[in-house]
């Protein structure tokens, strides 16, 4: 029973860890780019999370089906990214992190206000229907779960895939360990930043899509409230780093689960944290170390 | 004296809110604008004073409704105003020293996030430690020192004077300390770290200092809130306090104290009078002759119907606040260029 009580608790830590793994990727393929911590990425967990409710419930005036409908989102919402990064980033992007980083939470402001006051406050979920669990071997997952488990591997797997074996993969790379270098190289960095911002707007979507998935219903703090538990699996992972990310948003999944089961429910985010602090104290770089 | 009427009460009201704020400002200035420190957790000390000064002031749990907290003092007013202040600054320092420990080592992203992530879960602990704040009732009964002597009125005109020159008396301490040795040192930190390194001073220690000056301003800050409101409940300490203070310290102009109260005052007034937004957009409609009518809805369209539309609206333009500011004025209103440039420069 206890054995039991603890794997089920661990299996839950890896499905919140899944969908924390899409959103720290996301940033940090960002960060590795534009070299500056991005406060305005939950917005995009935000919209992904609402373009979809919008698309799957009609508001529109279409009631796409809900893959349909995330697949739309996600690509909607990494347009914006690229958009954001144009109207806001670009302009001074020779002007330091600092700026940039400031400018990044009036961003934030402008985006999540702008739907809060178009939507309200009120809270919505996704149309899905309640579900049962099924037993897997001592363990209660419902497909839905299953499904985000699913998801979150594939798409690690495309983003492992697309940075070791694609040009484009290659040219991040080039561009994050040294950007004029690689514009000596003949690459066009501009353009790979501006790709980086679309793939990277398009996974904080899908893991607004997931989370909204596993934790409905949701409002327009959303992704600004996550904000903190992806930055904490970011860094515990060492900034920049995608592998490092998955491993620390695999490590935050665990330690917020076990902490909310054992300990108490008020402070997940803090468990999130307090491993965050601990390991900075030892290792400042992060878990990972190295390039990527 | 007669109630005060609509606008001079209004502007008592941004008067005595544009202080307070200009003190958070005057301490977040402390952190990033003399030293350099990103500190994106500011309402986390402002929050601390203000539960200090209500913890020590409360009423026996006895004597309030949805009562669930088990540490009141009680302190009678007045004579206990000047404690719980003291009290209040005492521990807004505190707490910027504690997070201090863990985090000023850190480089400006991760301080960054260290600040703004702990005080987040401070919030979490505001909110779920009830025997120690109320939870999210709040405390709803701190006691307005002075008020049993004076009309209402009188009270709000008093209680400002009081405020105003609370402020006054930091500015002109702050302005003297920055003066000092102790605020070059503090420049010197925030121009070149590894100078300030190479020169024998423990930059760590100066960062820590800094951190906790700034806090306990900002906890000061928090007790004359929590007095002159009343009540103090966590729906009050969201992290759009923190960024409004950034607004205000960014408009104003970083690491000038004019910039950090100037920027405090112009914020807080904007803040306050976008309530008249919706007003001020129904007598245009209405002095407008019949044939224009229609242009200010063809312009705007029907301004969404709910409650939400305003505050958000506001908080839309602070997000434009910040990014104009820093494309095209990263010296602020009041500040100096040549301050400027020297932050945000890392390595």
């Amino acid at each position: 029973m206890v054995l039991d009580n603890l794997l089920q608790t661990a299996v839950f830590g890896l499905i919140e860890g899944s969908v924390i793994a899409v959103g720290a990727v996301g940033l940090t393929l960002s960060y590795g780019v534009t070299r500056f911590i991005n406060f305005a990425y939950g917005e995009f967990l935000t919209y992904g999370a609402y373009l979809t409710v919008f698309l799957a419930a009609g508001l529109f005036g279409l009631s796409l089906p809900l893959p349909v409908a995330a697949v739309v989102a996600i690509l909607v919402v990494g347009v914006l990214g690229v958009a954001v990064s144009r109207v806001f980033f670009e302009p001074i992007s020779d002007r330091g992190a600092l700026p940039l980083l400031i400018t990044s939470i009036g961003v934030s402001f402008i985006l999540r206000n702008m739907l809060q006051g178009w939507v309200g406050v009120e809270a919505r979920q996704l149309p899905i229907p309640l579900m049962r669990r099924n037993d897997y071997f001592g363990i209660q997952l419902t497909d839905l779960e299953l499904g985000v488990i699913v998801v979150s591997v594939v798409t690690m797997l495309a983003i492992h895939l697309l940075l070791q074996r694609t040009m484009l993969g290659k040219r991040m790379r080039a561009t994050s360990g040294n950007r004029s270098l690689a514009e000596v190289a003949g690459i066009d960095t501009t353009e790979i930043i501006r790709q980086t911002w679309f793939i990277s707007a398009a996974a904080g979507a899908l893991s607004g899509v997931l989370y909204a998935v596993l934790f409905s219903p949701f409002r327009p703090v959303v992704g600004f409230e996550y904000l903190i538990v992806i930055f904490a699996a970011t860094l515990l992972g060492g900034i920049g780093r995608p592998y490092g990310a998955m491993l620390g948003a695999i490590c935050i999944g665990l330690a917020m689960n076990f902490g909310s089961t054992y300990l108490s429910a008020n402070y997940t985010r803090a468990y999130a944290f307090l491993i965050l602090v601990g390991v900075l104290l030892v290792r400042p770089e992060g878990i990972r170390g190295g390039e990527f | 004296m007669a109630l005060l009427t609509g606008w001079l009460s209004f502007f008592i009201t941004v008067a005595t809110i544009g202080c307070i704020y200009g003190l958070l400002t005057l301490g977040l200035n402390v952190h990033y604008g003399y030293t350099g420190l990103l500190n994106f957790g500011h309402v986390a000390f402002f929050a601390a004073g203000a539960y200090a000064s209500a913890i020590v002031t409360m009423p026996p749990p006895s004597q309030v409704t949805n009562a669930s907290y088990q540490l009141w003092l009680n302190l009678p007013m007045p004579l206990g105003f000047p404690v719980s202040l003291a009290a209040a600054t005492l521990v807004g320092g505190l707490l910027a020293f504690l997070i201090g420990l863990t985090s000023v080592r850190l480089g400006t992203h991760y301080l960054a996030i260290a600040t703004f992530a702990l005080a987040g879960v401070f919030g979490d602990v505001l909110v779920n430690e009830a025997w120690l704040t109320n939870g999210s009732f709040g405390m709803n009964s701190v006691p307005k020192p002075g008020r049993a002597m004076l009309s209402a009125d009188a009270w709000q005109l008093a209680y400002l004077a009081f405020v105003a020159a609370a402020l006054v008396g930091v500015y002109l301490v702050l302005t003297r300390l920055m003066d000092a040795p102790f605020g070059r040192l503090l420049k010197g930190v925030r121009e070149s770290e590894s100078a300030a390194k190479a020169l024998g001073k423990d930059t760590n220690v100066v960062k820590l200092k800094s951190f906790a000056i700034g806090g306990a301003i900002a906890g000061l800050a928090g007790g004359i809130y929590a007095h002159y409101l009343g009540s103090v409940v966590t729906a009050q300490f969201v992290p759009h306090v923190t960024f409004t203070v950034w607004a205000a310290m960014l408009l104003g102009g970083a690491a000038s104290n004019v910039g950090a109260v100037g920027g405090a005052f112009l914020v807080v007034a904007f803040e306050e009078s976008t309530r008249f937004i919706t007003t001020a957009y129904d007598w245009v409609q209405s002095v407008l002759p019949e044939a224009l009518s229609g242009i200010l809805p063809a312009l705007f369209g029907p301004l969404p119907n709910n409650p939400s539309f305003v505050p958000s609206m506001r908080f839309v333009v602070i997000g434009v606040l910040f990014v104009l500011v820093v494309r095209y004025r990263p010296e602020g209103l009041f500040g100096d260029p040549a301050e400027i440039d020297a932050l945000g420069e890392e390595d």
